[in-house]
């Protein structure tokens, strides 16, 4: 007995920036090498009365058009733009989705390594015997946090949303997970003010970083530099572990999808894996770095264009924490 | 590695327009943003097998000072 991931369906905002729109706004940074460097060609933003769970709800409300919503028992909502601190958003999707009330809902506060923990979770819960039909969301709307004038970040990150439906199965179909935790790496992606630790700040000072940009400790800060030296020199060595783990060889890996946050450092890690080109999924021109959603995105779109048949497919998400999480899934085309 | 190849291929992978000598302080020049960091890690673990830290990274000003952090023993 175990899990496997039976749909997936993720939505994007309707509003999309291109490199030539932020080109237009800052004219003195070089859009073109970003574009050749980092693999983004454009994103997406929700407007002002939008928020994560409006995507969502959208997310969700697609997958829905193909299961049957009476059948969720358990949600698990990954997202770090929750519509309030409490209560949980995940709450809140049950009724608006009109999902059934019997059933378990919870957030996770996590990024980057969202939708594979939340895989990992929902394994857990469906073998425990726990939950039969779980609904893993993530939801995310970066471009909230991050200043006007920070044209490195506004550039990278991209919101967006994805649900997915695990179900329980004969075979097991999600296999085995590793995970990894490094707080002292905490303020290398953050956004500082406006929880417990520093209350929001209506005159916090604007201050500049890398090649002219600006933010405030209301905003999202991020390290680019230093989340670049922690993902090139800990991944690596990790995903070997979860190959490990899961008694399998790279040449029977059909594909490896990772967080698709920077193209070249997923081809940097590529090359320190030595794995195929063809082996390994680089694409996040069409939408950025949308955070938890990268993975499911990614997942979606690759399968689509496979043919009949199950994959292996090696995933890890790594980022905000720092955190990371890694493993082994068997996934057919009619995702 | 020929120091001087060091120099033309750092150059190329930076894809700066500045010419760089010894003494050229990467950091200061214009083209360097945090591309340019990142894309410095990348070009000295595929030359040299060798990942800078942060911290090496940080102490990084001349191209003289990184030949430093890379270990002057790799080059002739």
């Amino acid at each position: 007995m175990g899990a496997k991931i039976t749909a997936i369906e993720y939505v994007f905002p309707e509003r999309k920036i291109t490199n030539e729109d932020l080109q237009d706004e800052f004219p003195d940074y070089d859009f073109k090498k970003f574009e050749d460097k980092v693999g983004i060609k454009c994103r997406y933003i929700v407007a002002e009365n939008e928020t994560a769970l409006t995507l969502a709800v959208k997310a969700c409300e697609k997958l829905m058009q193909r299961i049957s919503r009476d059948k969720i028992d358990y949600i698990l909502y990954c997202t770090q733009s929750p519509e309030y601190f409490l209560p949980s958003t995940s709450c809140i999707l049950q009724d608006v989705l009109k999902l059934n009330k019997g059933i378990g809902a919870l957030d996770f506060n996590l990024g980057c390594s969202g939708y594979t923990y939340g895989l990992s979770l929902a394994k857990a819960l469906i073998n425990s015997g726990q939950a039969k039909h779980v609904l893993l969301v993530t939801a995310e709307t970066y471009s909230k946090f991050i200043h006007v004038g920070d044209k490195s970040n506004r550039a990278i990150f991209g919101d967006g949303a994805s649900a997915t439906l695990i179900t329980y199965n004969p075979e097991e179909q999600i296999n085995n997970f590793l995970f990894g935790t490094d707080g002292s790496g905490y303020d290398s992606l953050i956004v500082q003010n406006g929880a417990g630790k520093f209350p929001y700040n209506s005159e916090a000072e604007v201050l500049e970083y890398g090649s002219g940009n600006t933010y405030t400790e209301n905003n999202l800060y991020m390290n680019g530099p230093s989340v670049f030296n922690f993902t090139s020199e800990v991944i690596p060595p990790f995903v070997n572990e979860v190959l490990v783990e899961n008694r399998i060889e790279i040449e029977d890996v059909n594909q490896f999808i990772f967080h698709q946050a920077n193209a070249f450092m997923l081809n940097f890690m590529r090359k320190k894996l030595k794995i195929n080109k063809d082996k390994f999924y680089i694409d996040l021109n069409d939408g950025g770095n949308t955070v938890s959603n990268t993975i499911p995105i990614a997942l979606k779109r690759y399968m689509s264009e496979q043919s009949d048949g199950s994959q292996k497919i090696i995933l890890a998400g790594f980022g905000v924490g720092l955190s990371w999480c890694g493993g082994l899934i068997e996934i057919d085309n009619n995702i | 590695m020929n120091i001087e190849k060091f120099i033309k291929d750092l150059r190329e992978a930076l894809e700066f327009e500045e010419e760089l000598n010894l003494q050229t302080n990467l950091k200061e020049l214009e083209d360097w943003d945090s591309m340019a960091a990142m894309i410095l890690v990348a070009f000295v673990s595929d030359n040299f097998d060798k990942n800078l830290t942060t911290e090496e990274v940080k102490n990084v000003t001349t191209v003289d000072s990184l030949i430093d952090q890379i270990g002057r023993e790799n080059f002739s």
